[in-house]
């Protein structure tokens, strides 16, 4: 009798474990679909394996396990979930309300926050974004000169660690934008970037001495600590050159002395915004500077500029060879991200450089292009199905995959009109 | 014989129509969306004096007329916005809660630089209005965009002249925080606003009878002791005008419940609503907007900037409009408005409306709103010339508007601002009024 | 026939101005008389007695008194006083500043408009006057003897009076009290209207309200049984005059929409209007000359804030203000509209004298420049018959200048107002040719009695003359009389600082960067020096 409870619970726990095994090493293929990589040819109709949170294999003759749940994409096209380089996701809920924005701390300097610490999973602005087949964003912080870090979520999980891919990305930096009359209705005092960027030197510069004592003071007993400065702490990184610097800079003498400044500095850096970047844009280009920019939905610095000096700005970029990525600047609009891309095309970028935009660029700008930004073998399985040109207006999207889970598409969006819709139809 | 003449100078006057002082152009080759008459793949618009004459395949220009081949390219109506805020001095009066009396055709503004924002967009028509910080704000207008016209030139003089009123939170100031010790503004709650505006028109049907009262008086000439009108009060006017049925309201409104109580306030005093501004919440009241006849002109997914709005969604549109209500896409934005053709497509991913449809968001709907539809809004023979050019189709994101057209005159053409511009960054900056073709 | 006689002799005492010791007479002699539309003598007479003119005409022709001091003005040329048809002078604006409202202050519920009124018709700007020497000497300087001062703040903002730049106290120098009534589309600053759409209403119902008012009092006076009395309102009494009686008002137009408004107002209410500012007449010079309304045009060539230019940036908005508006005048000129040339809105009388030149380079034929300063004020005003033109029995406001007066070369050698021949001050201005430039943007720093201040400086320079402005937190003040000689610098600041108003004046030396000098304020001296801000990209 004993033994057999034994074997039985033995057997049980076995077959627990096996039920475990299979599932985490679910097996999905989707098939018949039409495949945009985005690195390397089209597949006009293929197969996507999928091998519990990774791609296995992407093919035109690619086999199928029999184990293998079959997903049929047939009408659909496949394209690597995009990847918003700029967001406040998690961050934002209502405007007007204080409590629901956490993406902006008090006073000038901050490097020591992090964004992905204050993460709210359970934001409305979530599923409706990934319901448009974005499946990472950057959340950014902003505010003052050093506004604090960066870090790249996933757009699905119960928790921040379960949300977050990377964390820390960056140090940001905010230079003044342009608030001149013409297009933009208030004028507003001129600061100079570069006197702000002086500032930042000076930091760097104490960080630097700051880690220094620390050394000194941890081989000679004698000498005395310096005290503890969590914002030098903070920057230490970016002095080591682990951590790139993300500065948003708008205007064209701002940028040269951005550049020059990441040159003096031998610092890493990525450009955010630069709206007069097209006048600089071989300059930048040449300092191997990566550029994510903006929203679109935006009127340009001043008259002098042309209405479509944002529009034509990402063409002109990338026609000098920066390295560029669109982002929403949103929360409760970052479902926008594909259609900046687009807008971009329309002005003169070319269309796959846009669709790589908001792919494979912002990952290799983000150094997750292990993982995400492509339809490959080994990156992550977050795939998303749509009835057509994912940076199209119109097109619907079917299916979307975040590490091989497919995600429900429901959001505020449905739910809401499902709420009343029962209300306007139902019969007297 | 009498009867013969009459008959004739009838259908003689009916013929003569106002004269337009337009232009004359002829568009070939270019996908023609007529948003109400189907599409033509490749097809030719005649504009004589502002008017279209013909829409059709293989038209010959009489002469003098200019051509532009438009192959390749698509041809729809000249975009309506119907709520926004540019070509004016201000916005806002707030020194009165109640300014009824203030009218924005007092300060229109041609040389906006938002107009020419918006016309690189292919909005030909936008109706401008006072701002939302009051629960009656002030009479509005609307205006073609012909940048580089002077204002008098601009307005669109056969659209219902209407009242601004405005619910919820910015009439409340909800959002202002209070400065210790100040009271605020009356009224502070969405009660005092559904009182205040009883209040005012209650005020209104009472000047109303005061006059009549004099004007009686007057009649029957019982004058044996001095007889004063009453005085004239240009708020009170405005109001009465309302209703007698000489201005229509639009109202700003965000949350289902106060709209509700807007509609019976319009039952009460009897007067009529174009349309509910904003309204992200209209899909919850579809049924009552829709028997109402009460048009609503919205934002396609812009929310959750306030509490009113955190429960907007972007299918609301396509849903609102296949329940019957008359739905049209504002911008409310200097921004915004010169990508109106992007939002009304969204309409067809968020809600599934045919493109036609959601077209006629941005086109025919606010025409209708507006009280225009007879003379803008698709493109029909006998409408006003007013066209925009997109180099591809106008519900594509990555379409791009190339050329807007007023009455026939070209006022925004994308070649000819590039080549502008070309040239002014060889030469030094000179003063010049116009920001790409005058 | 003895009684005759008495009679005459009587009336002839009567009428003949009593000779009183008032003053030498003059006789300005072999001068070129130009005085449009009289034709020009071109060798003759100015007898001045009295304060009057007593005679004009060719030399020979005219008897010279005996008793005449007389002045030898050959190569001369001589002028009628210029009429400044519409000025801020004087005010005490600064002093008598009411604190500010707090902004937040909000009017209770549906507060009727006339409680806050930014409205005062009924206010005189003489009681308000301060005249002063520095800015007379500059006016005389450049030829004005006569100026217009209009109130300046308020959309109702008040009447304004004609002062003749005689001296120092304000009674002696009025030639005509009120003038008109002064109306601005401006808004009140938190209170109602805060809007221009606000001000037009807020306009429109005051005259209404003003003519049912006078409307109502009339009545009841006529007949006051079994009708109530209305309030007194001391607004709609200073207002009703120009609504019935059709008496002057003077709407200040800052851009061609003002203008529009102006002319629609007029017409709504029938006004006797005259358009004042409007330096983007030429816009709308159709309606102008359909709507027959004089107008006073400021020779400000700065493009007002709603015009295109100013919205295409600083390097098109200058260029506008060089290239296109001074040709507004002789635009006028052409399309046969009347007007008269200001100073509105200019900061000094110098700059007056630069711009007019511009305007007469910029087209405006010479001959219509003097009459828009002389006859065409005067008549647009209603006092032509003293004033406008060098003839007998006018008021003897006579410029003598070196040379024709719109030449930059000439200089106004002597001036009569009121038959008193004035001195004119000259600045130390080219004691030596300025060996520096200082023109550009200045950090500044202030070290005085009052502690440490912290300001911007912009100048500009034209050989020895200097013109700018300081800013600081406090506010924004105009630099007057500002010259440079050699690599001495001198000027004077009009400064108000929390309601204090004050004259500061700065004398020091200018290196290439650098400025040092002292402020004289009341209450000692400051010390002043100035870094170069290095232009940027």
């Amino acid at each position: 009798m004993n033994l057999r409870k034994i074997i039985f619970c033995l057997l049980l726990s076995v077959a627990c474990l096996f039920i475990n095994y299979v599932k985490a090493e679910e097996v999905l293929a989707i098939i018949k679909v039409k495949i945009v990589p985005v690195v390397g040819e089209d597949i006009p109709e293929g197969t996507i394996l999928i091998h519990g949170h990774k791609i296995e294999a992407v093919g035109s003759a690619v086999a199928v396990p029999p184990e293998a749940k079959i997903i049929d994409g047939r009408g659909l096209t496949a394209y690597p979930g995009m990847i918003d380089a700029w967001s406040t996701l998690g961050l934002y809920e209502i405007g007007s309300l204080q409590a629901t924005i956490d993406y902006r701390e008090t006073g000038r300097l901050n490097p020591q926050v992090l964004t992905t610490e204050a993460l709210r999973p359970d934001s409305m602005h979530i599923p409706i974004t990934r319901s448009n087949g974005i499946t990472a964003a950057l959340v950014v912080p902003s505010g003052g000169l050093i506004p604090g870090r960066s870090g790249l979520i996933q757009l699905w999980g119960g928790t921040p660690p379960e949300m977050v891919i990377k964390s820390p990305v960056a140090m940001h930096v905010e230079l003044p934008a342009i608030s001149r009359g013409g297009f933009r209705r208030q004028a507003g005092p001129r600061e100079e970037g570069s006197r702000q960027l002086e500032e930042v030197k000076e930091l760097l510069h104490q960080a630097r001495f700051y880690e220094k004592r620390k050394i000194a003071a941890s081989k000679n007993k004698i000498l005395a600590l310096p005290d503890f400065d969590e914002k030098l702490e903070a920057l230490l990184p970016v002095t080591h050159g682990e951590m790139p610097l993300i500065i948003s800079v708008h205007s064209a003498a701002d940028i040269r002395a951005a550049i020059k400044f990441l040159q003096e500095e031998k610092l890493k850096g990525i450009f955010y915004g630069v709206s007069q970047g097209w006048m600089v844009a071989k300059e930048i280009a040449q300092a191997d500077i990566p550029v994510i920019f903006g929203s679109l939905y935006d009127l340009p610095p001043s008259w002098e500029d042309g209405y479509d000096a944002l529009y034509r700005n990402p063409g002109v970029l990338r026609q000098a060879g920066a390295k560029i990525a669109f982002s929403s600047s949103s929360a409760s609009l970052a479902k926008e991200l594909p259609y900046h891309a687009a807008k971009a095309a329309a002005f003169g970028l070319d269309k796959r450089e846009a669709l790589k935009a908001v792919t494979i660029y912002p990952a290799e700008i983000l150094g997750v292009a292990d993982l995400m930004g492509s339809l490959e073998k080994g990156k992550l399985a977050n795939i998303v199905l749509a009835e057509g040109d994912i940076l199209e207006l119109r097109t619907v999207i079917r299916h979307v995959f975040i590490q091989g889970q497919e995600i429900e598409l429901s959001s505020a969006y449905t739910e809401f009109l499902e709420k009343y819709r029962k209300r306007n139809e139902k019969k007297p | 014989m009498k009867k013969n003449i009459i008959i004739s100078l009838c259908l003689f006057l009916a013929a003569v129509e106002p004269i337009l002082a337009g232009g004359n152009l002829l568009l070939k080759n270019g996908t023609i969306l007529t948003v109400t008459k189907g599409t033509i793949p490749k097809g030719d618009i005649l504009i004589l004096d502002g008017f279209i004459r013909q829409i059709g395949e293989n038209i010959t220009a009489p002469a003098g007329v200019k051509v532009i081949d438009v192959s390749g390219k698509y041809i729809i109506p000249g975009i309506i916005d119907s709520h926004t805020h540019i070509a004016l001095s201000g916005t806002n009066e707030t020194g009165n809660t109640i300014t009824a009396e203030v009218n924005m055709r007092d300060v229109l503004h041609a040389e906006d630089t938002s107009i020419f924002t918006a016309i690189s967009g292919g909005v030909t028509t936008i109706h401008t209005l006072h701002g939302s910080a009051n629960p009656i704000g002030g009479q509005n207008i609307t205006l073609k965009l012909k940048w580089g016209k002077k204002a008098e030139e601009m307005i669109f003089a056969q659209a219902w002249p209407t009242l601004k009123f405005a619910l919820g939170e910015n009439v409340t100031q909800a959002n202002r925080t209070v400065v210790g010790g100040e009271e605020r503004r009356y009224p502070a709650s969405r009660m005092g606003v559904v009182a205040i505006i009883r209040r005012e028109l209650q005020r209104a049907r009472e000047y109303i009878a005061q006059w009549d009262r004099y004007n009686e008086w007057q009649r029957l000439k019982m004058l044996n002791r001095p007889l004063l009108p009453p005085r004239k009060d240009l708020q009170l006017e405005a109001l009465a005008d309302l209703l007698r049925g000489k201005l229509v309201a639009r109202c700003h409104s965000y949350r289902a419940d106060e709209t509700i109580e807007f509609i019976q306030l319009s039952h009460e005093f009897r007067f009529r609503v174009a349309c509910f501004e904003h309204i992200p919440e209209a899909y919850k009241i579809a049924k009552e907007l829709a028997a109402e006849k009460i048009g609503i002109s919205v934002f396609m997914d812009s929310w959750a900037y306030k509490v009113e709005a955190a429960e907007g969604i972007a299918t609301m549109p396509a849903y609102c409009a296949q329940q019957g209500v008359l739905v049209s896409i504002n911008s409310d934005s200097n921004e915004r408005i010169r990508r109106l053709f992007n939002d009304a497509a969204k309409a067809i991913k968020y809600g599934g409306l045919p493109e036609d449809e959601a077209l006629k968001l941005v086109t025919l709907n606010p025409a209708i709103q507006l009280g225009v539809d007879k003379w803008v809004g698709s493109l029909e023979v006998g409408k006003h010339g007013d066209i925009a050019v997109f180099n591809e189709h106008p519900l594509s994101a990555y379409t791009r508007c190339d050329l807007t057209i007023i009455e026939g005159d070209i006022y925004f053409d994308r070649e000819a601002y590039l080549k502008e511009r070309q040239e002014a960054q060889k030469a030094n900056p000179k003063p010049k009024l116009s920001g790409g073709g005058q | 026939m003895k009684l005759k006689k008495l009679w005459f002799l009587a009336l002839l005492l009567l009428i003949t101005p009593r000779l009183m010791a008032s003053g030498p007479t003059y006789a300005i002699v072999n001068c070129r008389v130009v005085s449009p539309p009289l034709p020009v003598i071109e060798k003759g007479v100015i007898i001045i007695r009295d304060g009057l003119i007593e005679a004009v005409g060719e030399a020979g022709k005219i008897q010279i008194p005996e008793d005449a001091e007389v002045i030898e003005a050959q190569g001369m040329i001589a002028y009628p006083g210029f009429i400044d048809a519409h000025t801020n002078l004087f005010l005490e604006t600064t002093a008598a500043e009411t604190p500010q409202q707090p902004p937040t202050a909000r009017p209770p519920t549906g507060a009727v408009a006339e409680e806050r009124s930014p409205a005062q018709p009924e206010f005189f700007v003489l009681s308000q006057i301060k005249p002063r020497q520095t800015i007379i000497n500059s006016f005389l300087k450049v030829g004005v003897t006569t100026v217009l001062v209009a109130p300046e703040r308020g959309i109702f903002s008040g009447q304004s009076v004609l002062l003749n730049l005689n001296g120092e106290k304000p009674e002696p120098m009025v030639v005509k009290n009120p003038v008109a009534l002064h109306l601005q589309f401006v808004t009140a600053r938190g209170g109602y209207p805060n809007s221009p759409m606000g001000t037009v209403a807020f306009i429109r119902q005051s005259f209404l309200d003003a003519a049912y008012y006078s409307n109502h009092l009339t009545t009841w006076k006529k007949s006051p049984r079994f009708l109530p009395r209305p309030v007194y309102n001391p607004v709609y009494e200073a207002l009703a005059p120009f609504v019935n009686e059709r008496k002057p008002v003077i709407i200040t137009c800052n851009n061609q929409e003002d203008i529009k408004r102006a002319v629609r107002i007029t017409q709504e209410f029938k006004l006797h209007a005259i358009l004042s500012g409007a330096n983007e007449a030429w816009r709308v010079a159709e309606e102008l000359k359909a709507a027959k309304l004089p107008l006073l045009v400021a020779l400000n060539f700065r493009p007002p804030a709603t015009s295109l230019y100013s919205a295409q940036g600083e390097a098109v908005r200058r260029k506008a203000e060089q290239e296109v508006y001074p040709a507004n005048p002789a635009t006028l000129q052409k399309m046969g509209i009347n007007f008269a040339l200001t100073s509105l809105g200019l900061s000094d009388a110098a700059t007056f004298q630069k711009n007019l030149q511009a305007a007469v380079k910029a087209g405006l034929p010479a001959e219509a420049a003097l009459k828009a300063l002389t006859i065409t004020p005067a008549q647009i005003l209603g006092v032509d018959s003293c004033l406008g033109t060098i003839e007998p029995g006018k008021i003897a406001n006579v410029v003598l200048s070196s040379g024709d007066i719109f030449d930059a070369k000439s200089q106004v050698e002597k001036v009569w107002v009121d038959g008193k021949l004035l001195k004119i001050e000259r600045a130390p201005e080219a004691k030596g040719p300025a060996t520096i430039s200082v023109a550009g943007a200045w950090k500044v720093t202030v070290s005085g009695p009052m502690g440490e201040m912290e300001m911007t400086m912009e100048l500009e320079q034209e050989g020895n003359m200097v013109r700018g402005s300081i800013s600081s937190s406090y506010g924004r003040w105009e630099i007057r009389d500002a010259a440079i000689s050699g690599q001495e610098l001198s000027f004077t600041l009009s400064v108000t600082i929390m309601g204090q108003s004050m004259d500061v004046a700065f004398s020091g030396r200018v290196e290439k960067d650098l400025i040092e000098g002292t402020l004289q304020v009341p209450g000692g001296a400051a010390d002043f020096k100035a870094t170069r801000i290095p232009r940027e990209l």
